[in-house]
């Protein structure tokens, strides 16, 4: 899950190989933007290419969900959980410190 | 296919220098100015002066002596010329380095001129353009890859890194690997979240469990000091790069790692025993975590990035890649390799990552690095416990 060429596989220009974001593992959460994005953007998951309608502009490398996710989610990006989310979000959101939490090495546990 | 070589500096007994530096290393802090007065009348030497050197105690003093000695018989040193404020502990540092390395190491102390410090400063450079004259001998020769000592380091990571220019670092580091090299990861903070990946990466029994208690320690000492690791791992650069939790950073911050098997988990600037991929247990400061690197051997290091960071070793010549297309657009001819094609699908990783690993070589044999020729080098000092 965490191997360079699927790194590659899933990466790709926006403009000429079709997509604006990537999932990276198949059962990741997120999606990340390969550029600034706004609006109906093309997602690369695997071999297809999913369409999501951002609420909101995602900027270049950062995460928006792929799913309507409750609080509580432990969210996947690299086929690996990176967090918890403090708060529920739509598809197409943000997902970032505002709403996610590491689990590990808090003060809180 | 032939032996792959780079043009290097033989070393009797050792892996082959990538430079020939003079090292003017000062061992104690009072001798620091002058150490540096020194260096300045000696052209192309290299000066590295630790502010500390007395007081310390225990595991601190250990590895602080490790720390001088390692960066003193780093095979990138031609010759190393000790300024100590005593004849004891410069002995005591001058005597490991040579066990080490077979560069030629002198020392002047403060001891042999009784405290004059002018005279210091006089003995110092009349031996060190000697070193100097004795070190321009040296003539590169063809050496086998096989003796490359690789660190690889990330910082101010953005997701960029993690999609692209670590899985890049990874594959050069397997190649380095495959030709019989040996490579080094560190940063222990940053396996934290993928520490399960790794377990399973142990070449021999215990490996794993090591990798893991590593991170433990580090997680505990963390949660015991209180702190909230979001702002400093993740650091702010992380954030806006769109990195949210360390778990995040640590999964693609171990694509650096490759695939191979990792041989053991070194102590912070302990060298290898064999060849291989191996990880240091060590901070994650890129200052601190690289001149762990180059106190363990390392003659080369890669450096990733997403946004940029210009940090570089000022002994192992600091190879500087990010696949951030902005980044390597706004900084152009300060990053080393541009890696951003990786990222936007213009050329497969297999191709960069030979690409990268004719670039080592070149960078290896002599071409200078940003870094280098921008005069960005330093090193840093790791203290683990309070002065007395």
């Amino acid at each position: 899950m965490l191997h360079a060429d699927r790194a590659v596989a899933v990466s790709g220009p926006a403009e000429d190989a079709g997509w604006d974001a990537v999932r990276i593992a198949d059962d990741d959460d997120v999606a990340v933007a390969l550029r600034d994005l706004m609006g109906t953007v093309r997602v690369r998951c695997g071999d297809r290419i999913g369409q999501v309608k951002l609420p909101q502009p995602i900027p270049f490398g950062h995460k928006f969900a792929l799913a309507d996710l409750p609080a509580g989610h432990e969210v996947k990006k690299y086929g690996a959980p990176i967090g918890r989310l403090t708060s529920p979000v739509r598809r197409g959101e943000h997902v970032h410190v505002h709403n996610l939490k590491s689990r590990r090495a808090g003060p809180a546990g | 296919m032939a032996e792959r070589t780079f043009l290097g500096f033989p070393r009797a007994g050792g892996r082959a220098g990538t430079r020939n530096h003079l090292l003017v290393l000062g061992i104690n802090g009072l001798v620091a100015a002058p150490a540096g007065q020194i260096a300045a009348a000696l052209p192309g030497c290299r000066l590295v002066a630790t502010p500390y050197g007395r007081g310390q105690f225990g595991a601190d003093k250990e590895l602080h002596f490790r720390q001088l000695v390692g960066l003193g018989a780093n095979p990138n040193n031609g010759a190393v010329l000790i300024v100590g404020a005593d004849r004891k502990s410069s002995d005591a540092v001058a005597a490991e380095i040579a066990r080490r390395s077979p560069a030629p190491v002198e020392a002047v102390t403060l001891d042999d001129t009784h405290e004059d410090a002018f005279e210091l400063v006089a003995r110092a450079v009349r031996m060190g353009v000697r070193l100097t004259r004795e070190v321009s001998r040296a003539r590169r020769e063809p050496v086998p890859v096989a003796q490359l000592y690789l660190g690889l380091e990330c910082g101010h990571s953005d997701a960029s890194s993690g999609l692209a220019a670590n899985p890049l670092a990874g594959a050069l580091a397997d190649r380095l690997v495959d030709a019989g090299g040996t490579a080094v990861v560190g940063e222990t903070l940053e396996w934290l979240g993928a520490e399960h990946a790794l377990h399973s990466r142990g070449a021999h029994a215990g490996v794993g469990d090591r990798i893991v208690s590593a991170v433990v320690a580090r997680e505990r000492a963390v949660t015991a000091a209180g702190v909230d690791l979001l702002g400093d791992n993740p650091g702010q650069e992380n954030i806006r790069g769109g990195l949210s939790t360390i778990e995040e950073k640590s999964l693609g911050a171990i694509a650096k790692a490759g695939r191979h098997p990792v041989q053991d988990v070194l102590g912070f600037a302990e060298p290898p025993s064999a060849g291989g991929l191996h990880l240091m247990d060590g901070p994650s400061y890129s200052p601190e975590s690289m001149a762990g690197f180059v106190a363990s051997g390392t003659q080369m290091i890669l450096f990733t990035t997403g946004p940029g960071n210009s940090y570089c070793s000022l002994i192992a010549p600091t190879i500087k890649i990010s696949a951030h297309p902005a980044a390597c657009a706004r900084l152009e001819g300060q990053l080393d390799f541009d890696a951003s094609a990786v990222l936007e699908a213009r050329m497969s990783l297999d191709a960069a990552a030979d690409a990268l690993f004719a670039s080592l070589i070149d960078f290896a044999s002599g071409a200078l690095t940003w870094g280098e020729a921008a005069g960005q080098g330093s090193e840093c000092f790791t203290r683990i416990g309070p002065s007395l």
